[in-house]
Parts: structure tokens; sequence; C-alpha cells
């Protein structure tokens, strides 16, 4: 135990739990360990209680359960991975190091990070609502995570032990409305950034909600629209169906669509309350926005919750416009062994990370919108380029020609061309000094 | 009323003063250290030459002089026509600058008078940036020569304002000049140190350095000090002072221009002897007695509580005691609350401190016996008010008796003024209510006990001997748990709102004609020390 | 300001492509992706604090406070006030009294920094007249309460004692302020012209 008390900040000589925390060979060495000991466990539990194992497998609704543990097990670990992710690839896009000391490489910080968050002061304020204070990160939190429900991780397992013919489906709940579902979800995510504004009792955190309660409703529409494009073509809600649509004819969406792909990414930045979209906690004018007042835990979850919108997002994303589990040359849909059930799941967290990654350049590399401009995007950019694309789909789809990759690329082209047209035409807004400008008017206000 | 011109301005001036005196009145700078308006003229410090317009001795006809002319020796004559806007006149300013300050020792930054210096002023303003000056110079070391005083004769410019005034004001003529040429300077005569009571006025007259107030001496830098224009409670001539104070409270007292009382100069009493304003002894809590045990009473319920404690007594035998500490405002409002609750109440004039007898100087300063400031005031307003009225001695006397059951007694003074024999008879007295600044005899037998405020963190005026009423303001904030007693009378007599002396003075002047009187003596002209 | 001095600026007006932004969005990502991936830049930029340290320059440098000693090893400060009057943050508070050796008038009793509200912007440097105060190129401060980071006279001196080889005394020339009659010669000697 080092004697706090009389440490001396001039002494350089670095600790033994220094030097063990930095050590790379030690830290591998751990998670090795653990990953032997996760190994045997599961091998001893397959021993012991296989039959058990098996009819859990086997059965829709025990692979449910089990795919919400691994998933919850997995989101966690990404969202720690991918806080280390952003602030290493923040530090490296302005030259610096970044996170270098918990660990090698700072392979510990997120672990230090969630200490820290769990040992600081918990405080509330006094006038505070304290209900809906302490529900508004919660539902924030749990917003951000159920809609995972509905994605087709991996596609169809038929498991050695079943009957021929017999599959389970690796989603935890396999819906008819499945995307709007996540449509209903996703709006249910502004309540709880809405309540935390409110609940606090303070200016800025309200002008943060109300921000962000004016920025997802703004976004929600093209989103919808978007939505709309690929479920006319698909022709269907189920999630799972537009991957295996896209997995058997080998053509994702995003090449019939790539202007719907742009427009879903955008939206997706702004519902999640990324740069260049975080207008809800602009430091320079809002302190911290709707989270100005939460610290400890409290904090944390609004955090988690971000980072699991941004998970949501992606793999919503990757499922209606890259593919889901489906690359070329790895197992299809056909493939319904079990493991090319795993190699699908690796694949669809690979096309997640990679757009995580994504999101995080774009956000070290745009700087943040102003009010105005960001809705300006909203309803005179993205909406009628939504609505234009809806008509060509409609069209298209009419015409049967729904995964013709040229006739889709046409259309969007067209519709493109269109909305460049307009905007070349269309007057500019009336900021600042103007000379062509009529003289206004000025009279005496009636109250001096 | 001549008229001069002054640098092709037409002045007009009054009749018998110098020609420097008429410019600093009108407003120039003219730099000047031997000439002080009180004091008689040496026309020794060469700075204020000027140029005059002559007849031609030949000629007849008028013209620039040759000759520079002291402006302080130069009476004004009528439509004489001088000028300092020249380079003649400027030249020799910087030229006696620079003899000034070949031999100063330039150690401004020890030394106390730095950033009120008119060595430091005038270098800046006249003089030249650079000295020639490559031999050492004299080291001379301080002397004590008072027991309020120091000298340095290294910063001296010799002026001789110290001389004359020892000579002229004082009467006493304890400086000299010594030696001669470069090792001239002012010292005492061996063993007769510079006693007199009016000492601290040459640090006052002084216009470098040189001659420092021990009591001052490191204490602050006066670039750090502000001031409140105040009337020295030291005794009943109502000496206007400045006081001198910053956040950590009062730091020295110096005289302020009175042209009808005290001219330029205070006693060394009002100078010096206002420290028992942070003394530690000093009340600082508003107290009730409760059996034989003190209760701390806050001040917003003390009105309420005195109102209730007289109302119950019996109207005829309810007394105040007016000191002459107080200012007339107080002593106002004390004796409205007094008759509002009971309207036969006698009104005391408070105990006179008489110490000595009226101590008189050659040029007609007076230091008075009456160490109070405001005894006119208060009797005023006891005469204002009417009805039953006496002086201290009756009062004690008639308490002794037995004739007062309730009174509210008013001291402030910084000496020990209640008796045994008063202290005896006031007892009698059942409710008793002592407002006071230190503790007394009397604190045994009182009912109330109620600490007052000093006369820097009050504001409010005072009758002088000869019955001006002079404004004094606030320095400092009260003592920690002492209330101003401007504002604590105000809240007692029911008024309104906060307490602001001017406004006051406004408010009653039509009741008594003593407020609307007020004397506020003019300021010296800007240039003029 | 006459009305032909004000210069009206339009803002450019954007292309149709470049209302789309798209391009310009892929051209910072490429410049923000070259940083990314650039190691050379990034390991010649950053130094690793605790192991490597910069190199400062130790004569302008402003870190924490030193009080420099005369060469009679006393304080140099003559009390003069001026570095509390310059202190732009009030941090510097002094309590001068009469000095107890016969050749110096004046001197520090007291002499409080609070190192916590000091900005370090070196007026007090500026405005001493006897180089006593010194901001030396130790920045390396810390503590544990704010009672400790108010520094006196004698960890101020402490802090001479440490830095004094890292950074001598500019000017020790300038001290006797007081009854030895001011200035040494060197320092009166006219430099400037008449």
């Amino acid at each position: 135990m080092p004697d706090i008390m009389n440490f001396d900040p001039n002494d350089k000589t670095p600790t033994i739990v220094d030097r063990l925390i930095r050590a790379p060979g030690v830290i591998i060495g751990v998670a090795v360990l653990l990953g032997v000991v996760l190994a045997v466990v599961l091998v001893a539990v397959w021993m012991l209680w296989g039959d058990a194992v098996r009819a859990l497998l086997g059965s829709q609704l025990g692979l449910s359960i089990v795919i919400i543990a691994v998933t919850i097990g997995l989101m966690f670990s990404v969202i720690a991975t991918s806080i280390l992710f952003e602030r290493k690839i923040a530090a490296f896009i302005q030259d610096r190091k970044g996170p270098n000391r918990g660990g090698f490489w700072g392979v510990i910080q997120p672990m230090a990070d969630g200490l820290k968050f769990l040992l600081k002061e918990e405080f509330t304020p006094a006038r505070a609502d304290r209900p809906l204070f302490i529900l508004a990160p919660c539902i924030a939190f749990i917003a951000a995570f159920i809609g995972f429900a509905i994605i087709p991780w991996a596609g169809e397992i038929h498991w050695p032990w079943m009957a021929e013919g017999e599959t389970v489906t690796t989603q935890v709940a396999s819906l008819d409305m499945g995307i709007l579902y996540i449509i209903a979800v996703g709006g249910f995510g502004v309540y709880g950034v809405v309540l935390a504004g409110w609940a606090s009792n303070n200016k800025y955190s309200f002008f943060g909600g109300m921000r962000a309660a004016a920025q997802m409703i703004s976004y929600e529409v093209p989103m919808g629209l978007v939505l709309v494009v690929v479920l006319l073509a698909a022709g269907t809600l189920r999630p799972e169906l537009i991957v295996n649509q896209q997995a058997e004819t080998g053509i994702w969406n995003v090449f019939l669509h790539p202007l719907a792909f742009v427009l879903l990414t955008i939206c997706a930045f702004a519902e999640a309350n990324r740069t260049p979209f975080d207008l809800v906690e602009a430091e320079q004018e809002l302190v911290g926005g709707f989270h100005t007042e939460y610290s400890s835990m409290k904090f944390a979850m609004f955090f988690l919750g971000e980072y699991a919108h941004i998970i949501t997002g992606s793999a919503l994303i990757v499922a209606l416009f890259l593919g889901g589990w489906h690359v070329w040359f790895l197992p299809n849909v056909d493939d319904t062994v079990w493991w090319a059930a795993l190699i699908k799941f690796a694949v669809y967290w690979v096309k997640i990370i990679l757009f995580i990654v994504f999101y995080i350049v774009i956000r070290w590399t745009l700087p943040r919108f102003r009010f105005d401009q960001l809705m300006k995007l909203a309803w005179k950019g993205l909406i009628p380029m939504g609505l234009g694309l809806v008509v060509a789909t409609g069209v298209l789809v009419a015409l049967g020609w729904q995964r013709n990759v040229p006739a889709n690329l046409i259309a969007n082209a067209i519709v493109l061309g269109i909305s460049l047209w307009y905007a070349s035409r269309s007057p500019s807004p009336v900021t600042g000094r103007q000379d062509n400008l009529p003289e206004i008017e000025v009279r005496p206000s009636a109250t001096t | 009323m001549p008229k001069i011109i002054i640098d092709g301005k037409e002045v007009e001036c009054r009749a018998g003063i110098s020609v420097l005196q008429a410019a600093l009145d009108a407003g120039w700078n003219i730099p000047h250290y031997c000439y002080h308006p009180g004091l008689k003229v040496v026309a020794s410090c060469r700075l204020c030459l000027m140029e005059m317009k002559m007849p031609h001795p030949q000629t007849r006809e008028p013209g620039w002089a040759p000759k520079l002319f002291p402006a302080c020796q130069t009476p004004v004559r009528k439509g004489m026509e001088v000028r300092f806007d020249s380079d003649k006149v400027r030249e020799n300013q910087k030229h006696v600058m620079e003899y000034y300050l070949l031999d100063h020792p330039l150690d401004c930054p020890v030394c106390d008078k730095a950033g009120e210096c008119h060595l430091q002023d005038y270098s800046e303003q006249f003089g030249n940036a650079t000295s020639r000056m490559v031999e050492d110079k004299h080291k001379n070391p301080k002397k004590d020569i008072g027991s309020h005083t120091l000298m340095y004769s290294d910063r001296c410019v010799l002026c001789t304002r110290c001389i004359r005034f020892c000579d002229e004001i004082a009467g006493t003529g304890e400086l000299r000049k010594v030696n001669r040429g470069s090792r001239n300077e002012i010292d005492i005569f061996p063993g007769e140190p510079l006693e007199n009571e009016l000492q601290g006025n040459v640090v006052d007259l002084c216009p470098v350095g040189s001659l420092i107030s021990k009591d001052f001496q490191y204490k602050q830098r006066v670039w750090m000090l502000n001031t409140a224009r105040s009337v020295s409670p030291a005794d009943s001539r109502g000496s206007t002072i400045w006081i001198d104070y910053n956040k950590q409270g009062v730091h020295r007292i110096r005289s302020r221009y009175n042209p009808q009382v005290n001219e330029w100069w205070i006693s060394d009493e009002a100078r010096f002897g206002w420290k028992y304003i942070n003394s530690d002894k000093r009340l600082n809590t508003a107290r009730i007695r409760r059996g034989v045990s003190w209760e701390a009473v806050g001040w917003e319920e003390l009105p309420g509580i005195l109102r209730d404690r007289f109302a119950s007594a019996d109207e005829n035998a309810t007394a105040a005691v007016l000191s002459p500490m107080m200012s007339c405002e107080e002593a106002w409002l004390l004796a409205k609350f007094i008759r509002q609750v009971a309207p036969r109440a006698t009104l005391v004039r408070g105990y006179v401190p008489i110490e000595g007898e009226d101590k008189t100087f050659p040029k007609g300063f007076v230091i008075k016996a009456e160490k109070c400031p405001n005894r006119g005031g208060v009797e005023q307003i006891i005469a204002h008010f009417g009805g039953n009225s006496m002086d201290f001695d009756e009062f004690v006397k008639a308490a002794g008796a037995g004739r007062f059951k309730a009174a509210y007694v008013v001291g402030g003074y910084p000496k020990e003024w209640i008796t045994e024999a008063h202290a005896r008879a006031i007892s009698k007295i059942e409710i008793l209510v002592a407002h006071d600044l230190f503790p007394s005899l009397l604190d045994q037998h009182v009912a109330v006990q109620i600490p007052t405020a000093s006369f820097a963190e009050r504001e409010g005026s005072f009758v002088n001997c000869d019955g001006l009423l002079q404004p004094f303001e606030r320095a400092i904030s009260p003592l920690e748990g002492v209330k101003a007693d401007g504002q604590f009378f105000h809240e007692l007599a029911g008024e309104p709102g906060l307490f602001r002396a001017e406004k006051f003075r406004v408010s009653v002047a039509g009741e008594l004609e003593m407020f609307a009187k007020v004397h506020v003596p003019p300021d010296e002209p800007k240039y003029a020390h | 300001m006459r009305d032909e001095d004000i210069k009206v600026l339009e803002a450019p007006k954007l292309t149709a492509a470049e209302r789309l932004f798209m391009p310009q969005i892929i051209d910072g990502m490429r410049c923000t992706l070259w940083h990314m991936f650039n190691t050379k830049i990034r390991n010649n930029m950053v130094t690793q604090y605790p192991e490597r340290k910069r190199e400062l320059r130790v004569e302008t440098y402003r870190g924490v406070h030193r009080l420099n000693k005369d060469a009679d090893g006393r304080v140099a400060c003559v009390a003069c006030f001026m570095c509390s009057t310059a202190c732009p943050a009030h941090c510097i508070h002094i309590e001068a009294g009469e000095s107890p050796w016969p050749d110096r008038e004046k001197y520090p009793v007291k002499f409080d920094i609070d190192e916590l509200r000091c900005i370090y912007c070196g007026m007090c440097e500026e405005a001493c007249p006897v180089d006593a105060i010194e901001l030396t190129p130790h920045f390396e401060l810390v503590g544990r309460s704010r009672q400790e980071m108010i520094f006196d006279k004698e960890k101020l001196l402490s802090v001479y004692e440490e830095t004094k080889e890292l950074k001598p005394r500019k000017n020790p020339a300038v001290t006797d302020y007081g009854l030895t009659g001011g200035q040494s010669k060197e320092v009166a000697r006219p430099t400037a012209e008449p």
C-alpha cells in the first residue's frame, strides 16, 4: 500500500501497480485467462446439462433469451470500446496520443472511466423534480437499448439436434411490423432527453431538452420517408426479410437507393445527437445542455444511452442498406448450420463497428450546425428529397423494377438533379447586411 | 477685484494675494514647494518663477522683462500681465527640478510619501526623465525629531514650510536650518525635540517625504487609500478632516481645508486620537439583562422592545440623555422617539467633558477644552423640542433622588465618563438603556445595552462651538455586531426607509432652522498644496 | 468612420454542388484521416509529460514566484507594494515593517502570494523596482489545501534557493534603497541621451 499522505509528487519511480497495468502481457494474459475460464465453464455446462442446453437453444423463446444476454453483454463491451476508440481517434486526428496510461494503449481506460462514474458524487439540484429527474436517464438508456429486439443478427439456425427443416431465428422478436417498432422506440428516446431538461429545473437544461425535441421530431420525418422508400421496394416490414432479399440477390439496398442511404445516415446522426447535430449539448451556449445537472451514474446512463443509440442506428442502417450479415463470399441464407450463423453474427458486428468508426471520424471532422441551419437541412433539404424518392420508388415499384439497379440509380439521379436545380434557383435566406432589401420603416414603439 | 492676465487669459482675483495664488485659484498647475497660503512667503524654492510684462526702462514700452519673477512673492496688480507658458519658464522649472533631484535618494519604493509626493509629481510634469548626476549622493540617516515625527534629511527640498509653521502657527520654533551649502539641512536644537500639540501638521505640510508620521509609517501606500470628508470629534472646535481608509479600516487622519474654522491645521489630538475606534474593548452586541445574565438581542427586535419598555413606564419619570457625541440627526431622532412614547419625558443634555482650558496659538488656532463635538447641536434640539429639560448634573441629582423610572442614556465618549457617584445615582433608574462605545460603571445597572458606532462609522453633522453645522461622511462600515446609530434611531423613531443624513437634514430643515444652514467648506484649488 | 470606410462583404454564393456539402465533407474527412494515420507528426508533436519534459525558456517562463535574496542572504524585497498594486488578480498581500538591518529601511514582515488566485501574468515582476519578485520556470505546483497554496515569505525564499542555479538573479545591484542613500553608482550612471 503506497503511503498516500507522504506521497512525494517528484518521485518518478513507478509503483508495482503502475508497472503491472502498463505491461501488455499482463492484460493480454488476464484476458486470455478469463476467456479460458469462460470456455471451461461453457464446456462444463455442456457436459453436465447438455440436454437442457440443447432444449434451450432449440426453442425460439430460449434462443431469444440467450441472444438478449449475449447482445447486452456485447453492447456494453462495444460501448466501452467505442468510448476508447472515440478518444483515441479524436486524439489521432488532432495529432495527440490519447489515453495511454490505463493499460497499454489505454485499453483499460473505459474501465477506469466507468469506475470514476461510479465513485463520483451523486448530485440532485434542490428544486429539481426528483422522480422525473431519476426517471429521465432510465428512459434514455432503455429507449436506446430496446431497439435491438428486431435486429436479425444471423439469419436462421438449424441446430444439428433439431428435426430436419426446422429452424430457429436469431432475433429476439420476429415482428410483422419490425421497422415500425424501431420508429416508435426511436421516437421514445427524445422523451428521456426532454424530461431530463425539464426535471433539472435549469434553464440551460431546459433549452437543451427543447432543442432535442425540435431536432428529433424534425428528423423523424425524413427518416420515416427514407424507411418508406426501402419498405416500398422490399414490400415487407420485417427486417429479416429485407436482409434476406439483399442476401439472396446479392445486391445491397445501398446500391439501389444510395440517396436514401445518405439521407438515413444523416437522420441517424441527428437522432443520436452527435456532431454535427449535437446542439442539444452545445457547450458554448448551454453549458452541458440537458445533462448539465446530471452527475455520477445518472450522467453515465445518458452517456451509455448515446452510444447505445449509435449502435442501434448503425445496426438498423446495416440491416436496411448494407446487407445485414451478408457478405458475398460468406454463408448465405441457405447456410443454416450453427458455425455459419456465428460467422454471420461476426460479420454483422464488424459492419456495425466500421460504421461506428465512421460516426467518430465524422464527429471530429465536421463543426456543429447552427440551429437554423439544422432546421433548414431537415425541412428544406431532406424532407423534399425524401418525398421525391418515395414518389420515384413508387413509380418503380408500380413498374415492377424495384430491384433493377440501373432504373433505381437513374431515379436517384433524377431526384438529386431536380433537388440541385431547385436549390440553385431558390433565393438564399436573408442573413447579414444586404443592399437590395427594401428600406424598413422604423416607427417609434408606442410604449416608449 | 483686480483683473490680471495670465498666459493671455484674463483672470479675476482677490486683491492682495500673490500671482501664484491667483493662478492656482484659476486652475493653473504651477509648481511650488515653499509657498503655502497659511505661512509667510520666502520665495526660496524658485519653482514658481514667471515672466512678467514691464515697461522698458528707456522707451517705456511694455514688454516681457528679461528676468524671471517669483510668482509667490509678486502681489497682483490691476492690469498686470504674466505668463507661465513660455520656454523660459519651462526651462527654469526643468533645471530647478534637476537641482532638487541631484541629491535625492530616489527611494520612492520605501518612502511613505510616494503617491502624494510633489517631488514625484513635479519631476514627472516639469522635470527631466534622466539625471546627469554621477557623483556619490549624500547619505543622511533618518532622525527622530519628535514624538510623532521622523525626519529624512536626504529627501528634503529645504522649502522651510515646517520651520515657518513652528515659528508662526505653533509659536514654538523648534526647527531650524543648520549648516551651509550642500550640507544645509533642517534639524532640531540638540535635546529639544519637536513637541508641540500641532506637530502632525508639519507632515501634511511637507511637500516631499522628508517629514514622516511615525503613526502612519510603513502602514499603507497612499494610493491604496480612499478618503472621506469628516469632522473631528476631538473637541468642540469642529475641525474638518479627511479620513483615509480602505478595506482594512482607518489608516490616518489629515486636516481638511476650512477657512472659517481650522484653516489648514488640526491638533494632534484630532490627528492621532482616533485609535479607540479599533479598540477590542468596544461593545459589539446589543443585549438585554435577564435576571443576572445577559442575553444578546437582534437589532431588528430592539426598537419594539425599547418601545414596549418605555411605554410601560410613567411618562413623567422618563428621560433621554442626549450625548454631545451624537450627531444632530441622531439627537433629533432620539428626542422624537422619546417624545412619541412619553410626551412629557425629560430631555437631558449629556455629559460635557472638559479638560483644562482652551489653548490658543499665535495665529489664532484654538484647541478647545470642551472635548465633545456637538454640544451646540444637542442644546438647540432640546430647545426645539421644549418641555422638560435639564443638564447632566441636574439629571444625576434628580435620578439620585429617585425621580426617574426609565431613561435612555447615550454615551459614546472615547474615555471613561461615568464616575462612581454618577453610577450610584443613575442606578436608581429601573429601566436604564445605555447606548455606549465602551463598557462603563453603568453596565451592572443597565437593562438594555446597545453598542454605538464610532464617528468614522457614522454619517451626520456636528454643530461646533461657533454654531456652524458641518456634515461628515461615513468612512468604514461599523464593527461587526454594531449598527450605525443614525439608522438605528431612524428605525426607533419609526421613520420609513434608510437613513441618509443629507436627505434627512433636508426633510427636517423646515422644522429646525439649524438643519438648513449646512456649512460645507470650499475645496482647496486642485493644484494647491 | 465614414461610409466609404465600410466594406460590405457578401457571403460567397454556393453552387448547386457545393450546396450538397458532400464533396466538402469528403475533403474534410481526407484531412482528418490523413492526420489520423500520420504517426510521424504525432510522435514528434507529443511530449509524454512526466517522463519527458519540454525545454522551457528559463528567462521568460512564468511559473511559481520566488522572492530573491540580496548578497547577504536577506530578503531583497523592500515592501514597496508595487507588485500588489500591479497585480490584476489581487493575490499579493504584504505587510511592511521597519527592517531589522541598519542599512535597509523597510522590509516585508509578511509576504503572501495566493498561488491559486494568481494568473501568472508576470506584472509583479515588471513592477518590482528592485527585481526582488521573479517568476521561475518551476511549474509543477501541487498542494492538498487552499491554505497550502498561499505561499508565505519563507516558502517564496525557499523557491529562490531551489531555482537560483537554474535562473540566477538578474540584477543584484539594486538592493540598498534606504539609509545608504539610494541606487548604486552602476545603476545611476546616465545611459540615456541628455
